[in-house]
């Protein structure tokens, strides 16, 4: 188990590395005319070269790449060009914000889909055609009108909970949910749809197996066999699910945090996009490609303890 | 839209001036109407021919980090605004060298007469921040300065959400109205409707098509006309359009559109048609200029025919994503009425740099109505930016002569008689004057600022 993790973690180290330089020379290379844009289109040839060489842009992009990896292997990720504030704060105060919407949706959607999902493979019949229906229903509603209905109906007529803004849970915590219970409910329909799709189809699958046959000849309770053995044993393509709603979350917190004007990384990637603030993009990227390969690794352990002879392979 | 730096030295305005108005003092202040007042400077004098200021400084002035600020801090912020790369920095064009006679007496000598010069001295030119702090690593972000307000960095997220505090030393406690004050951005129209209508906001600058729906929400509607739009006919000389060198064919663009139902169609009729860029609150407007070119497709088919464009002409246009795509449709119909073919070319997020580096002959924009002497200079004057072809006409230097160096009626009647002749010559052809609307909620009010679309920091007050 300790060579996997090791072994694990040396993958997720390199794949970072190759991930950034190539964010960073592509990046980098097509943003000739940055200066310009930062002084705007009536300043001077002079100013423009002013503003280049403060940001260091004057240099060989080699140069720039190793001071930048240098700097980034200390945590320093530079400055944004648009407002000064260093990448490490602005992306990190920004992550905290999505990481919570997004686990928050996903640990919602991973509870609600286990009992929905359980229920429906266990039972069939109608109530599995309903919850199939649903399913099919909330995956294919985008995530912003879902929100958009929310907004209007919870917060603006309701006043339940604040149409936008954030509170941080450290400052209140009353204010923090009602800040972002709106939005997890928003990310986690979707979520929620795909998974319970997951935990049942795996879970049928699983009830078909002899040897559920076998553990319920020797008396075992089909409670005790459903809830011990089988949802073990489908525990891990759902888990797989969960991983990549958990990636794909990410994605979707972009357009939930523009409609509730949430300071998370899907804003500030937005605004460092559009603008080619390039040092904060890269922060982005460095800070998504860290979060993707981390949730890999955690999903492998986890499915390494579910079930051994993933650790062989 | 957020600072992109609290540096002194690299500050904008319009848009952002709350931000920085709120952490630094200016040496003049501008009323809502447009009259400098005193602020770190008490009084100011010009020589006999407007070329030295002498500016009397405060004595009780510290700045948020302990320091003193005096004339020898005024006048390192004023050369560092100069050199630096804000894009207001050619505000101080004029200005030659800077003294520091005493702690309390700033010399400053100009190149030449400015008569925006003192109105500039009210802006971002002359924010003035702690010298101290001149070489802080955290500048962009913690900005020093001795304003009415201090930034809460910890509050604060950068390019979101700003949170200030009451500067508890401050030197006029008359212009404090808030003990703290937060200044949002919000990066969509969705979100900033929401903020409105569930009420979190005091005040905004809103979206003319959010009126309605804000006013439902029980905010005031502050309307106010701080732009204007049309078309920008560049190449009065010719150059790369040989049509329009004709005046006629000028004049022709300007009878071809229909402007009051462009602005029922693009801004909910909110506005008022114009074909002059000087605003009503200038010395140079003259009312009877707003309708000057009233809709004529037949008289400018005539007029292009009398210059000998009968069969008509074809002129290429730019257009950019950033500006509502129905604009261009609406352009092309309206000028192919007359006989004119537009060749709309995509410009993408290059439109106003490829406008400023002379490529189009004309194009559509919006464009902001300032004070005289820096809308000439943004826009009329042979060197001015928005003037990309450089077109000089001798009757114009005159005129410009006599604004800048005349005696205060002069200079208005100058100015009126500029206006008029710009019209006259179709160096434009204005559209309309777009209302824009500034709403405060029943526990604020507003003064809306001449000459600035965000009205000035201190402009803001409790309802009693």
């Amino acid at each position: 188990m300790y060579r996997f993790v090791l072994r694990r973690l040396l993958s997720g180290v390199l794949l970072l590395f190759v991930i950034t330089t190539v964010a960073y020379l592509l990046l980098y290379a097509g943003g000739g005319d940055i200066a310009r844009r930062l002084v705007g289109p009536t300043a001077s040839d002079a100013q423009v070269a002013l503003k280049a060489s403060q940001l260091g842009l004057d240099r060989p992009l080699p140069v720039q790449y190793w001071d930048w990896l240098t700097g980034a292997l200390t945590g320093d990720l530079g400055r944004s060009w648009f407002n000064g504030q260093l990448v490490s704060t602005g992306v990190g105060s920004r992550l905290s914000v999505t990481i919570s919407l997004v686990l928050g949706a996903v640990l919602i959607a991973a509870v609600i889909s286990v009992v929905i999902g359980v229920w429906a493979a266990v039972r069939r019949g109608w109530i599995d055609r309903v919850v199939q229906f649903v399913g099919v229903l909330g995956f294919a509603i985008p995530g912003f009108l879902i929100a958009l209905g929310l907004v209007s109906l919870f917060a603006l007529n309701l006043k339940w909970f604040k149409a936008t803004g954030y509170v941080p849970i450290t400052t209140s915590f009353g204010g923090w949910a009602a800040t972002v219970t709106l939005p997890i409910i928003a990310l986690s329909i979707g979520c929620i749809a795909a998974v319970v799709q997951q935990v049942r189809g795996s879970l049928i699958d699983a009830l078909r197996q002899d040897y559920v046959r076998t553990l319920r000849a020797r008396g075992l309770s089909f409670n005790r066999v459903v809830y011990k053995h089988v949802l073990r044993n489908a525990g891990g393509p759902a888990l797989a699910v969960l991983a990549v709603q958990f990636i794909g979350l990410l994605g979707g917190a972009v357009i939930v945090e523009q409609i509730f004007a949430l300071p998370g990384l899907g804003q500030i990637t937005v605004a460092a996009t559009g603008q080619g603030d390039i040092p904060v993009v890269m922060g982005v990227v460095v800070a998504t490609a860290a979060i993707v390969v981390a949730v890999n690794l955690i999903i492998d352990l986890a499915q390494g303890w579910l079930n051994p002879k993933v650790r062989l392979s | 839209m957020a600072p992109k730096s609290f540096a002194a030295a690299d500050s904008d305005f319009a848009n952002v001036s709350p931000f920085y108005q709120a952490v630094y003092d200016t040496l003049l202040r501008m009323e809502p109407d447009g009259t400098l007042v005193p602020m770190l400077a008490s009084e100011w004098t010009y020589n006999e021919d407007n070329t030295v200021l002498t500016l009397k400084l405060r004595d009780d002035v510290k700045f948020t980090d302990g320091t003193a600020f005096n004339a020898a801090a005024a006048k390192q912020n004023l050369e560092r605004f100069k050199a630096g790369t804000s894009a207001d920095a050619q505000f101080l064009a004029a200005l030659q060298t800077a003294e520091a006679i005493d702690p309390t007496t700033l010399k400053l000598t100009l190149s030449a007469p400015d008569p925006a010069f003192l109105g500039y001295l009210s802006k971002d030119a002359s924010f003035m921040q702690s010298p101290a702090s001149f070489g802080n690593a955290d500048i962009a972000t913690n900005p020093v300065g001795s304003g009415p307000y201090i930034l809460d960095t910890a509050a604060t997220v950068t390019g979101t959400s700003y949170t200030y505090k009451t500067n508890p030393d401050y030197w006029d406690k008359d212009l404090i109205h808030y003990d703290n004050l937060v200044l949002n951005v919000y990066p969509e129209q969705t979100s900033l409707l929401s903020a409105v209508k569930s009420g979190t906001l005091n005040g905004s600058l809103i979206d003319i098509a959010m009126v309605q729906e804000a006013e439902a929400a029980g905010y005031k509607n502050n309307a106010f006309e701080g732009n204007w739009v049309g078309l920008m006919l560049f190449d009065r000389a010719g150059t790369t359009n040989p049509a329009l060198k004709d005046i006629r064919v000028r004049q022709a663009l300007n009878y071809a559109f229909d402007t009051k139902s462009l602005l029922d169609a693009v801004n909910q009729g909110r506005g008022t048609p114009t074909t002059q860029v000087f605003p009503p609150s200038s010395d140079a407007y003259d009312e009877s200029l707003d309708s000057r070119y009233a809709y004529d497709p037949a008289k400018a088919k005539a007029l292009l025919a009398e210059a000998g464009y009968a069969n008509g002409f074809s002129l290429q246009m730019p257009s950019t994503p950033l500006v509502n795509s129905s604009i261009f449709a609406l352009i092309t119909q309206q000028l192919k009425d007359v006989g004119v073919t537009v060749e709309t070319i995509d410009a993408g997020n290059n439109f106003i740099a490829d406008l400023l580096a002379a490529k189009y002959a004309a194009s559509y924009m919006i464009l902001e109505q300032q004070s005289d002497w820096q809308l000439i200079n943004m826009k009329i004057a042979p060197n001015s930016a928005w003037n990309p072809y450089k077109y000089a006409d001798p009757k114009v230097d005159e005129l410009l002569k006599k604004v800048n160096l005349g005696s205060e009626d002069e200079q208005k009647s100058a100015a009126k008689e500029l206006n008029k002749y710009i019209v006259e010559q179709a160096w434009f052809a204005p559209w309309y004057r777009p209302q824009n609307s500034f709403v405060t909620d029943a526990k604020t009010k507003v003064e809306l600022q001449t000459g600035n679309v965000y009205p000035y920091i201190w402009s803001f007050t409790p309802a009693a």
